[in-house]
């Protein structure tokens, strides 16, 4: 999803959930931030590479597209951007075809439900943040997967955007991809700027839903086409229908990580906390605009009556390299926590299930601290937190 | 990673940047073998371009076109190979092509790099100048070159590449995962 959906929309749904207004503001930022934390924006930060959440376009024209630069870009997008539905579905084929089909993105999976739940133990907002936005891109990166793949994440010519004609109807009108990247997407006349056609099944214009550019991203969008996966069927993506499910999601998942309601279970939607807004969101999701910005500040305002300041990411940088050894207490080192957290839990649940393309997971448990220096880390803050837990109930 | 993959790679390695010095100190004798490495190559890929149609690409809308290249690619490899000589401007051309591209990412990286104010950019920086001035070398060599100079410019390519599979076959690549009963567990300790 874009910018817009992940900050203002985070907020109106936290600020619905029963967040304050300041609570909604920090796991708005969470959820924006995502899209922002790279290993170049850490590097300057000097904190851990490993918390990466996305990489840049020119971090992954870099990258070597070995096994382990490979297992590295699939822990990143099936991490944060395409949760995996289903880690055990039935398909016939090689292991290699298995193993990728196996991480097709879809909302309601086990995993999300995994996701929420350790939000829910690590109780920061930065963490609530960053489960909203893994939860908000299963429905809209439905049908991709989070690593490079020719055979998944393609599509033939057959691709049409409906449109609505202003009198109550749809019209179609077949797409075809431009791939100029300095040219921006026009929603007005359907030209969209997707990456290169790249024959090789693990180039880097292949990953996510890169060769369809954001369509996906996009609320507006209504489009049917055929994914190279799915054995000539034809999908249908509704993007103002799921997108406005993903947000009656976050309201239910919000209630129970502010602890108002004790059980999250998956397909459940709060309807009714939505209802009073659902015309007016339902309004601004058939706009052909790319950004919805403008109409969820104004929904925020009414919400909340409340301005707040647009989404930047220099003020955390700042704040985690000013604050030296007590860093980790900043917004940036509790979402760096909460980062890891993620990537740890969704890399061991792929690892577990006998597919390694997200690479090795070691159980603590079993072999102590072995693999990447950097996710000792989050043995110590976890330590830390549950101390402060322990604290804080005695001195109640 | 498994140790023996990471033993795999650190032995290619090791036979790859021997190779490359065996090639520096007989520079005349290795660019046919240079030639016939780069013929090779080619036919290595259309065999893996089959082999990626039965494993992955049948399964995909369209997936045909993968085997049709795969054979062409296999077909040009097999010509190539039986070639005796193999004209020096080509191979320059290779090899400029492979590292303009190089230093072309690498300056778009520093570019962004320096946006976001990451100290690492003059580095990227730096590794992009160079990969831009040994595809101008290229150029300049197609005109006026000497075989021994490709077999130079591939050898350095070489070993810059084995060095690269070095670093990344002693990296520590497992990610820690810690279940929740062991946090407890833990903390009921202190």
């Amino acid at each position: 999803m874009e910018k817009d959906f992940h900050y203002y929309a985070t907020y109106c749904a936290a600020y619905i959930a029963g967040f304050t207004h300041e609570e909604s503001v920090r796991i708005a930022w969470s959820a924006a931030f995502v899209d922002n934390c790279s290993k170049t924006f850490l590097a300057r930060a000097k904190a851990p590479l490993s918390a990466a959440t996305t990489q840049l376009q020119m971090e992954l024209m870099e990258m070597r597209t070995d096994v382990i630069g490979l297992q590295e870009i699939t822990r990143i997008w099936t991490s944060f951007h395409f949760l995996p539905r289903d880690l055990y579905a039935p398909v016939k084929g090689a292991k290699r075809y298995r193993n990728k089909y196996r991480l097709l993105c879809g909302p309601n999976g086990p995993l999300l439900k995994d996701t929420i739940e350790l939000a829910k133990s690590s109780g920061t907002l930065e963490a609530i943040g960053l489960s909203m936005h893994v939860l908000a891109d299963t429905w809209a990166h439905m049908y991709f997967i989070g690593t490079t793949s020719l055979v998944f994440n393609t599509s033939n010519y057959h691709f049409y955007e409906k449109i609505a004609d202003g009198n109550g109807g749809f019209y179609e009108k077949h797409i075809t991809f431009r791939h100029n990247p300095g040219i921006p997407d026009d929603a007005v006349n359907s030209l969209y700027t997707a990456t290169p056609f790249s024959l090789r099944e693990n180039a880097v214009f292949n990953l996510g839903h890169g060769r369809l550019t954001h369509l996906p991203d996009y609320a507006y969008a209504r489009y049917r086409y055929m994914p190279s996966w799915k054995n000539y069927e034809e999908v249908y993506k509704d993007n103002p229908e799921d997108f406005y499910k993903a947000f009656c999601q976050m309201i239910y998942a919000l209630k129970y990580l502010r602890g108002a309601t004790d059980r999250f279970e998956t397909d459940t939607y709060d309807f009714e906390a939505a209802k009073p807004y659902e015309h007016e969101i339902r309004t601004f999701f058939e706009k052909r605009q790319i950004e919805l910005a403008k109409e969820w500040k104004a929904l925020s305002l009414k919400l909340s009556g409340k301005e707040f300041a647009p989404f930047e990411i220099e003020p955390a940088a700042v704040e985690y390299i000013d604050a030296g050894e007590d860093r980790d207490n900043t917004v940036l080192g509790r979402f760096i926590k909460a980062a890891l957290a993620q990537k740890s839990m969704v890399t061991n649940k792929v690892f577990k299930s006998g597919n390694l393309t997200c690479g090795y997971s070691v159980n603590y448990e079993e072999k102590g601290l072995k693999g990447i220096k950097d996710y000792f880390k989050l043995l110590e803050l976890h330590n830390e937190d549950r101390i402060n837990q322990r604290r804080k109930g005695r001195e109640q | 990673m498994t140790k023996f993959k990471r033993a795999t790679i650190l032995m290619i390695s090791a036979a790859m940047i021997l190779t490359a010095i065996v090639f520096m100190v007989s520079p005349k004798e290795s660019y046919p073998v240079v030639t016939l490495i780069l013929s090779f190559m080619l036919l290595a890929y259309g065999i893996r371009q089959i082999i990626y149609y039965i494993v992955m690409a049948r399964h995909m809308v369209g997936g045909r076109l993968i085997l049709y290249i795969g054979l062409i690619l296999l077909d040009l490899g097999l010509f190539t190979a039986t070639l005796s000589v193999i004209p020096l401007p080509y191979v320059m051309l290779y090899l400029l092509g492979g590292y303009a591209f190089a230093g072309a990412i690498d300056l778009m990286r520093a570019k962004e790099a320096r946006r976001l104010h990451s100290p690492e950019w003059k580095f990227i920086l730096f590794k992009g100048v160079v990969n831009i001035l040994i595809a101008v070398i290229c150029l300049v060599l197609i005109f006026v070159g000497t075989t021994i100079a490709a077999v130079y410019i591939y050898s350095a390519g070489l070993i810059y590449s084995s060095i690269l599979r070095i670093v990344t076959a002693m990296r520590k690549t497992a990610v820690v995962y810690i279940p929740q009963t062991e946090i407890e567990r833990i903390m009921s300790l202190k």
